[in-house]
């Protein structure tokens, strides 16, 4: 008998740390009882929202139904396979127009910071730093890159949720230790491969700190970027200046009068031609672009699957034709949708 | 106290110096881990590691190839101990800490010592937990020579200058033996976990090698399941998961966000095996 106690330790210690690994959790969502809210009502929130100086981690993950890249494929060179699969982690510091954007990759990072008119890109794997100044009327948001935080994809969000699409607000929750109500959008179209999105707005400050979007036809969501911490204290003056290390690659860009900050950070400073062609309505919107020469490498290859008329790319929320007389059409529309677009 | 010392009045036969309290039994057993040449051997080698980097580099410039910072040596030479520590944390690391891990018990076991260190019964959970402060001392020395010696050597060989972090920021040579000492500490934090995998092995078992091979063993393994993508959801679970998020401590500022997360799941591991050595082993029978 007295040997089994010994073992009573042994028997614990996994109980206890599962317990905790549960219960903590659970303890931190939560529900923190706010008082109940008209979809308006937390829309004017956003709206007024005070978000002009915070500091905080965003996580972001992609779950969108493409094959699984090997992770030095598909990790810290910035190309769009960066994007599409996996998890991302950054920290985001913004105070008033100054912001930096720090992506925390494995062993290595890559830094967006945005300092009145200067614009700096930094990424310790090539030890490069390119700047950019901003011509005065460009000096808009804080981030430039589009979608780092929450508050950003939010926006987009409700600019293309016209009439169509039926907001409600369907919970509380507790995201990054605040108080948030759930905003979701559903699209009222079936055309659409956009199940729903849900934001979580801060009931405190309006600031939107996690968004997830769900797809059609699948369990988990297939894009989410939340907050996984959140300071609403302006952040330390120094981390908006940047000067470029010893020894690092200084590249001077400038920008096209006509194009905007960074917002495609790959080719954001050559890309001119015709404009985008934009068919379709709200969600089902479909985007043509003209882009002279179809793209034939291997990862290409790999990821489309032939369709009338071209390439295409599947994912759960996004479809992209590619066709053999050099058009690019895209839209959260299944492909079939784009093939008709195309003809 | 006086009961305490009492139980160690045997065991202090076994060893000369040993007697008093669980203070000088620590003592005792680091002055026998450390004054063991293959204790020695194992650190000597340790060294070498950040000692060959610097002097292949030093031979031939590697340009962009390599493991990560490989190629900032040439204009920092305290460069060298980053690189180091990348390229010892999965295999040399935990190779020589699964050794002596694997030696705690099963080496006093198979030398026939281990009766000595056990004739009083409340002994028992007080030399598991020695046997553990050696290991995890082990692990602290072994990350700090990396350390110590690629900085060393990157500072005889090459010029050394303000470090540039993974965030562009620059920092002058305190700050970069603050950073350094962290990384040491994160270093050390992340074998805390293999070194109580290896202790309950290592209770198991009456023959050290076997239960070195098996802690290594289960290092690579760890390693390899946290490769496979189609794993992804117990990837959080593994004990090697956080191992290279010491690059967390290169940011500017530093984020102890991983810090924290490597500290609870090596907890966990600690916990878990850390009771099972001790069920195991209170109620082993020690014959030899």
């Amino acid at each position: 008998m007295r040997r089994l106690t010994r073992w009573i330790p042994a028997l614990a210690a996994p109980l206890l740390v599962v317990g905790g690994a549960v219960a903590v959790p659970l303890v931190a969502d939560a529900d923190p009882g706010l008082p109940d809210r008209t979809p308006e009502q937390v829309l004017e929130l956003i709206a007024t929202a005070d978000d002009t100086s915070f500091s905080g981690t965003v996580e972001q993950t992609s779950e969108l139904g493409l094959p699984e890249l090997p992770e030095q494929l598909g990790q810290g060179d910035g190309s769009v396979t960066d994007l599409l699969t996996g998890t991302h982690t950054a920290r985001v510091f913004v105070d008033g127009e100054k912001s930096r954007v720090q992506v925390m990759d494995r062993l290595a990072e890559r830094d967006v910071v945005v300092n009145g008119e200067d614009v700096w890109l930094w990424s310790s794997d090539d030890q490069t730093a390119v700047h950019t100044t901003l011509p005065e009327h460009q000096r808009s948001g804080p981030v430039g890159d589009g979608g780092a935080t929450p508050a950003e994809v939010a926006d987009r969000l409700l600019e293309a949720a016209g009439p169509s699409t039926d907001i409600q607000v369907t919970d509380t929750a507790t995201v990054a230790g605040r108080a948030v109500y759930q905003l979701t959008l559903d699209p009222r179209t079936d055309e659409t491969l956009v199940d729903a999105a849900t934001l979580s707005v801060d009931a405190e400050t309006g600031m939107p700190l996690a968004v997830t979007i769900r797809a059609v036809g699948q369990n988990e969501p297939a894009f989410q970027i939340g907050f996984t911490e959140v300071d609403y204290a302006t952040p330390d003056a120094d981390r908006f200046e940047f000067t470029p290390p010893a020894g690092a690659e200084v590249v001077e860009k400038t920008l096209p009068e006509h194009d905007g900050p960074a917002r495609d950070r790959d080719e954001g400073a050559d890309r001119e031609g015709p404009e985008p062609v934009v068919t379709g309505q709200d969600w089902a919107t479909v985007v043509e672009l003209p882009v002279g020469e179809v793209p034939e490498d291997a990862m290409v290859q790999q990821l489309t699957v032939p369709v009338e008329g071209g390439r295409a790319l599947q994912t759960s929320l996004v479809s992209v034709l590619i066709t053999e007389d050099g058009r690019v059409l895209a839209g959260a529309v299944p492909v079939d949708t784009l093939v008709a677009a195309a003809r | 106290m006086s009961a305490t010392q009492r139980e160690e009045l045997e065991p202090s036969t076994a060893r000369p110096g040993r007697g008093g309290g669980t203070w000088s039994l620590l003592g005792s057993e680091l002055a026998v881990l450390f004054r063991r040449r293959r204790t020695q051997a194992m650190l000597a080698a340790l060294a070498m590691v950040p000692i060959l980097i610097a002097v292949a580099v030093r031979i031939e410039n590697p340009g962009d190839e390599g493991p990560p910072f490989l190629g900032s040596i040439t204009s920092n030479g305290l460069f060298v101990s980053l690189t180091a520590m990348t390229v010892s944390i999965p295999l040399f690391l935990p190779l020589t800490i699964g050794v002596v891990a694997g030696d705690t018990l099963a080496g006093e076991a198979s030398l026939g010592t281990l009766r000595y260190l056990l004739v009083a019964p409340a002994g028992r959970l007080r030399l598991l937990v020695v046997k553990y402060a050696g290991a995890a001392a082990f692990c602290l020395a072994a990350g700090g020579v990396i350390a110590l010696a690629g900085a060393l050597i990157g500072a005889l060989l090459f010029p050394v200058g303000p470090v540039t972090l993974l965030s562009g920021d620059v920092v002058g040579l305190g700050g970069y033996l603050g950073r350094l000492l962290l990384l040491v500490a994160y270093v050390t934090l992340s074998m805390l976990g293999l070194s109580a995998i290896g202790l309950f092995i290592s209770s198991l078992t009456t023959v050290p090698v076997g239960a070195m091979a098996a802690t290594v063993v289960l290092a690579g393994a760890a390693q390899i399941l946290g490769q496979l993508p189609q794993l992804e959801v117990i990837h959080p679970y593994l004990f090697s998961y956080h191992w290279f998020g010491f690059a967390d401590v290169l940011r500017e500022p530093v984020a102890f966000d991983s810090f924290t997360r490597n500290a609870l799941l090596q907890l966990a591991y600690v916990a878990i095996f850390g009771t099972l050595a001790y069920g195991r082993f209170s109620t082993k029978d020690v014959l030899t």
